[in-house]
């Protein structure tokens, strides 16, 4: 008897492991209860939370997120990673954080470990961002002798790009046409302005100025990480920034940020600028907060005098944490959440996608009237942030010397002479050369 | 047993204060002394850079003229608040909405308060703009946060607006002390308004207007919160603060080692103002 019900366990215990196998999917382990997803805390993740309750009914599996402020975010970031903890299974990173990530290896390489195979609806730029070492550009000393994986990819495909009054002005093609256009609307006692920058001293003022700064041909780096920002190229885009845009800015722009130049925008005190995508869902095409809806125009960052554009990219990238326990299914999740199926309701739900079908869908270009903009830019294709994990002092320093020079503390030729020999200094520190 | 009380009385406040105060302050030493990336001993090579940085040098001015303004302006304004509520107002009931009023502020947190400053004092739609241009004052907006000179203003008044209140407290609670006989007999004698305050009033609120000034010194010279989100440290690098900079090293260089030794230069400078405080502050109480 005993024997008999000995046997019936045994029975049990295999139908129950055989149906929870079937219902994992073919190669994949048992379900996990949950997986956890650190995400930075704003819109960026409004996309994001429109899809995972399908993700939860299809594959019946929770994805718990646990949001951190952006400065935050890194650093508890980099602290489970140090300590290889099993705290993420999942998380979205900045596109700067990644040689930082890249270079201590504390992610899983989704090529290698699942055998990730690229397609070709993604823009080249999406894999190259979330690759280690870096394909083009100076790759940190150390860095170029690895192998070259990919660790990450994206889930906001932000990128920079231009705004302008459609009703007022015609589409830019170069930063020629952006100063004939202010020029023509530009009349501060009304009070509308031609162009509004955002000027914050830091990241703010960094991200406005680079797509400038490269747009006229000058650099921040060679290819062996010497410092070329000293130039007269340089010095002519700063000079282009500070001088002749910021004369048809709105006054004080040496301390707008996102939030203030939206508004000018928004409130139809502005005819041009820069944008993030996330800006214009959520203020300048919000009809419960702007003006001008349906009267923006989207388009590539303006090319300087050589010819070359250069939106300047932002990616939030998913990635594995090499300490998940859960690694298979955090790719699964990786694989559904940026599978060509689910692009559009992830674009519907507030996401800024990053397929080319999706941005180049002449329906989905009516109701979000930026994402042929967005298209172009992304094969432009994009400039990046140099891959160093030493960019976050780059762009500080610069940052600095930069927004001096809008607010007339410092002169273009001073702001970039000092901010090329802090950088020098920082880099030699930093053992990139002696 | 008993000779050993004393010692298992006093150890668990020990503990705690060696592992939150005296270990973390151990390991900065340890930390400011070594070089950040390879962790090798590199002896004062980190405060002898302090020395060659014009950006450290011109964060200590920025935070020299921050902390003298806000000092200056929190103890004659805070002290002179007091002296009217104190020789004005009498009623009871009145008293406490000053109070209450005042206590407004210093419960306000730091970042609430920088970002409500943020939007009086931004152009074009800046509530003080506005006022300003309606009552005639001026015609075009003033830059308050892209100029030099007014974005040091501009943080200095969010740290008087929040904290001259305390000052004002202070020296009311010191002014109760004052014994009414002797103050009447005072301007019964002739004793003006300066006069009852110089030899009546001052002598009972010396050692409260030193104990004030450690404090607002101490607060005045780490101060972060709102200015990071008033000015960021701008225009350029006009409002960046000692313990701004400090932040930019150790968490946008990386470079703890020497955040280590900038923040014990801070920990210098402020235990020696509190001891030359406290000195002064000692003599008067024994006095």
């Amino acid at each position: 008897m005993k024997t008999g019900r000995a046997k019936l366990a045994v029975l049990m215990l295999g139908i129950l492991i055989l149906t929870s196998t079937a219902i994992a999917g073919p190669g994949l382990p048992p379900k996990p209860a949950k997986l956890t997803m650190a995400v930075v805390a704003g819109g960026e993740t409004k996309g994001l939370k429109a899809i995972l309750p399908m993700w939860e009914r299809e594959m019946g599996v929770k994805v718990e997120l646990v949001e951190f402020p952006y400065p935050t975010l890194y650093e508890k970031l980099v602290t489970a990673f140090q300590a290889n903890a099993s705290t993420f299974d999942l998380l979205i990173a900045d596109d700067p954080w990644m040689p930082k990530f890249g270079s201590e290896a504390w992610l899983v390489p989704l090529d290698s470990t699942f055998g990730y195979k690229r397609d070709n609806d993604i823009f080249p730029v999406v894999y190259d961002l979330g690759s280690w070492p870096p394909p083009r550009g100076p790759v940190p000393p150390g860095e170029g002798s690895k192998a070259r994986h990919l660790y990450a990819i994206t889930l906001v495909g932000n990128v920079e790009f231009f705004m302008y009054r459609k009703d007022l002005v015609s589409a830019p093609n170069t930063w020629g046409d952006v100063v004939a256009n202010a020029k023509k609307v530009n009349e501060p006692s009304k009070p509308f302005y031609g162009f509004v920058i955002r000027g914050a001293k830091g990241n703010p003022v960094i991200s406005e100025f680079t797509p400038v700064l490269l747009s006229f041909g000058a650099r921040i780096f060679d290819n062996n990480w010497r410092v070329v920002l000293n130039s007269k190229a340089a010095i002519d885009a700063l000079t282009f920034f500070t001088k002749t845009l910021k004369s048809y800015a709105p006054p004080g722009v040496a301390n707008y940020d996102a939030a203030e130049r939206a508004r000018e925008i928004a409130t139809g005190r502005a005819a041009q600028g820069f944008i993030w995508p996330a800006e214009i869902t959520d203020i300048v095409e919000n009809p419960s907060v702007s003006q001008v809806v349906g009267k923006l125009g989207y388009t590539l960052a303006p090319a300087g005098p050589g010819g070359k554009h250069a939106p300047l990219i932002g990616n939030w990238l998913l990635a594995i944490p090499k300490g998940s326990k859960n690694q298979r299914w955090a790719y699964e999740f990786i694989l559904w959440a940026t599978s060509a199926r689910m692009q559009k309701p992830y674009a519907m739900g507030g996401g800024i996608p990053f397929r080319k079908s999706v941005l180049l869908d002449a329906q989905m270009n009516k109701t979000f009237p930026f994402f042929k903009a967005m298209a172009d830019s992304l094969a432009a294709p994009p400039e990046w942030r140099p891959r160093t994990s030493e960019w976050f002092a780059v762009e500080a320093i610069l940052g600095t010397h930069v927004n001096a020079a809008l607010a007339g503390v410092e002169t273009p030729d001073e702001a970039i002479t000092k901010a090329a020999r802090e950088i020098e200094q920082h880099m030699k520190e930093a053992g990139y050369y002696r | 047993m008993r000779h050993w009380t004393p010692y298992l009385l006093v150890a668990p406040p020990v503990l705690v204060l060696a592992s939150l105060v005296i270990y973390p302050l151990l390991y900065n030493v340890s930390l400011s002394l070594r070089n950040y990336r390879t962790g090798e001993f590199v002896g004062l090579h980190n405060f002898a850079r302090a020395l060659d940085d014009p950006q450290f040098f011109a964060s200590l001015r920025a935070t020299a003229v921050y902390v003298s303004g806000t000092l200056v302006i929190e103890v004659v304004g805070g002290l002179a608040l007091a002296l009217l509520v104190h020789r004005t107002i009498r009623s009871g009931w009145a008293r406490t909405l000053v109070y209450l009023l005042f206590l407004i502020p210093m419960v306000t947190p730091p970042i609430a308060a920088g970002v409500i400053a943020r939007l009086i004092y931004t152009p074009t739609y800046g509530v003080l703009n506005v006022l300003l241009e309606r009552v005639g004052l001026i015609r075009t907006d003033i830059l308050w946060l892209s100029e030099p000179l007014t974005a040091m203003f501009a943080v200095i008044s969010v740290d008087v607006w929040q904290w001259m209140p305390f000052v004002f407290l202070v020296c009311f609670a010191g002014l109760q002390a004052v014994p009414i006989d002797t103050a009447e007999a005072a301007r019964v004698d002739g004793a003006g308004g300066w006069r009852l305050f110089r030899h009546i009033e001052y002598p009972y609120l010396r050692s409260l207007l030193l104990l004030v000034m450690v404090f607002r010194f101490t607060d005045t010279f780490r101060v972060f919160d709102h200015v990071q989100v008033l000015t960021g440290g701008g225009p350029g690098a006009t409002t960046e603060f000692l313990s701004l900079y400090l932040y930019l090293i150790a968490f946008k260089f990386f470079n703890l080692s020497y955040a280590a030794a900038l923040s014990l230069f801070v920990l210098f400078v402020t235990s020696v103002a509190f001891s030359v405080l406290s000195r002064y502050l000692g003599r008067e109480v024994s006095e």
